[in-house]
């Protein structure tokens, strides 16, 4: 019965790491991830060799246009594929596309079944944004501490205080200014750095 | 120009457009450089989509408030085909032409071999191309490759291929590419040629690795080829917004119409934020001097890409019937007639161009039907209204 048969799954994604993500997120009894596949160069030989069931596809790859062309028949396309539109359900498409995910499924399997295919894979592509974005203001923090410290030997080394001193110069100047530490560093630096050579 | 103040209030000024790296998202991107969003009370924010696949489903689920796009794909989205199903329409068409097909030296070297000349025209190449097919003693296995499924690419592709005789289902592979792998897998041997917009055939031409035997215009002569859309339910809650945004391109299409800025808006668009390509890559087709083959002088063709002038912003119904019936054809199915006037009907609304016109003050059409194979220049329509040349290849020996 092919209702009970694993799910053969094709994974599109030039993002290694995401793809990995994705792939371990769908190692999930019923599913079977036949491959995993940078870009649609080779989809089309894939589609052919494998007949996958469903393919999760990134929507940063550009090769969603060649994938849709296969839902068009002919000869050479041995299995037709539809945009996974089975629950009606439009606000869960549009989650999907916004977790920045889609997929296409073969006519013949049930909505339902690739619905759960999609809810892991967006949860682990969500999962992957959150995390680079977590990493991008970490990143962004490190950075502000490293120009607060900078900003404050510049004011203890111009105006003979000591880093304490410098310190609640900066932190009055952010609060008069409503400014967060870091853009008080920056600023302060521009400035400093441009009349430290005169005075010098 | 009309006055902004005097428009109906835009129900929300922060747009965001999507369009694709193709030389005719110039109306989009000189809008915003020009100011002219801002002029209509717009902040539009420019976003660069990876496919068609994506920006169509951005618009629909409504992370994309309106997007450049091909012209049969607002007819392809109502019908469902291929991907999502949404009431996708149009009041203002943004280019006409633009494409054209790139074929291999090797291919290139067999239609000269058998009487193609591209200075000629895509009839001639056509017939050549035909001739080599049916000359070989096997047929040769011949591969092209369009950017989407429902474009006018594959249409012209289809009609250049028809017109030399060969049937474009049996006697051809057609497979869809994104446009910036054409030129790589023409150069690998993967593809014998494409259909796709500017800058990709100049761009294969440029580098030696492609010949241009034809180029859309040639093989109909001022389809309509991008079109502004936005959803049917965006518009009935964005009415004055969408005005205001047809208004602010219809500007920039006609500045877009004086020869002497295209350079201009090829170096603007050349820059990293938008096709992020090196400039002479563009300039050929927008200057409307092609360079068809490396090394050779450029044949002057003004109407390559047309913004503004010919009515191009008018959304024809006559137009959008033939891409409508051959998106049916292409599925193997038929249109039934009564269908396909009503689908055009409500995605090509030529009522909202009208409407957005008067507020120019420019002329409009008083038809949503222009004539095939009537004119072979620009005439006029009416007094005050040009239209340009509507010559279309017709399939050999055959009906159009």
């Amino acid at each position: 019965m092919p209702s009970t048969a694993a799910l053969r799954v094709i994974l599109v994604d030039d993002n290694a790491e995401r793809a990995n993500a994705v792939a371990r997120g769908l190692a999930l009894p019923g599913l079977e991830i036949i491959s995993v596949i940078p870009t649609a160069s080779g989809l089309l030989y894939q589609m052919a060799q494998q007949e996958p069931d469903v393919v999760v596809i990134a929507l940063d790859s550009p090769d969603r246009d060649v994938l849709e062309s296969l839902s068009i028949a002919s000869s050479h396309n041995p299995r037709p594929v539809v945009m996974f539109s089975g629950s009606g359900d439009s606000g869960f498409i549009g989650d999907a596309i916004r977790a920045g995910v889609t997929a296409y499924q073969a006519e013949d399997i049930q909505p339902e079944r690739v619905k759960a295919v999609i809810d892991v894979a967006m949860a682990q592509f969500s999962a992957f944004n959150d995390l680079r974005q977590e990493l991008d203001r970490t990143r962004a923090q490190l950075a502000d501490r490293k120009r607060v410290e900078k900003a404050k030997g510049l004011i203890s080394a111009i105006h003979g205080v000591d880093e304490e001193e410098a310190f609640r110069t900066l932190r009055k100047l952010a609060m008069d200014q409503n400014q967060t530490l870091g853009e008080v560093a920056r600023n302060v630096i521009a400035v400093l750095e441009k009349s430290r050579p005169e005075r010098k | 120009m009309t006055d902004a103040l005097r428009l109906p209030v835009a129900e929300k000024r922060d747009l965001r457009l999507g369009y694709l790296r193709l030389n005719d998202s110039a109306p989009l991107v000189m809008a915003q450089e020009l100011g002219l969003y801002e002029r209509y009370g717009l902040a539009v924010q420019l976003e660069r989509e990876i496919s068609w696949a994506n920006l169509r489903d951005k618009l629909v689920i409504g992370e994309l408030d309106a997007a450049q796009m091909l012209s049969p794909l607002p007819l392809a989205t109502a019908m469902g085909v291929g991907g999502m199903r949404a009431e996708v329409m149009s009041g203002l068409a943004l280019s006409l032409n633009g494409n054209a097909i790139t074929v291999s030296r090797e291919l290139s070297s067999e239609l000269e071999r058998h009487g193609g000349r591209v200075a000629e025209g895509a009839r001639s190449t056509a017939r050549a191309l035909g001739d080599y097919y049916r000359s070989a003693r096997q047929p040769p296995e011949l591969t092209f490759a369009a950017a989407h499924s429902f474009s006018c690419h594959i249409f012209l592709l289809r009609l250049w291929l028809q017109c030399g005789g060969i049937d474009p289902e049996r006697d051809v592979r057609i497979i869809v590419l994104p446009p910036e792998q054409m030129v790589d897998s023409l150069a690998r041997g993967i593809i014998d040629g494409y259909c796709v917009g500017e800058p990709w055939n100049s761009m294969a031409v440029h580098q030696g690795i492609g010949v241009i035997p034809a180029t859309g215009y040639q093989l109909w002569n001022n389809s309509l080829e991008k079109v502004l859309a936005v959803t049917e339910h965006w518009h009935r809650q964005h009415t004055a917004t969408h005005l205001r945004l047809r208004l602010a391109l219809m500007e920039a299409c006609r500045w877009l119409s004086d020869p002497s800025h295209r350079l201009q808006a090829a170096d603007v668009l050349a820059q990293p934020q938008y096709l992020n390509l090196p400039v002479e890559f563009l300039r050929p087709a927008l200057a409307g001097e092609l360079v068809t083959s490396r090394g050779q002088p450029p044949l002057p063709m003004p109407d390559f890409h047309v913004f503004g002038r010919y009515q191009a912003g008018f959304p024809w119904r006559s137009d959008g019937e033939w891409l409508a019936s051959q998106t049916s054809a292409l599925l193997g199915k038929t249109l039934p007639a009564e269908r396909c006037k009503s689908l055009v009907q409500q995605t090509y609304r030529t009522d909202l161009y009208r409407e957005a016109a008067r507020h120019l003050s420019l002329p409009a059409p008083a038809t949503d039907y222009r004539p095939v194979n009537a004119h072979d220049a620009s005439w006029e329509l009416s007094p005050g209204i040009l239209l340009g040349a509507d010559q279309r290849l017709a399939p050999a020996g055959g009906a159009v």
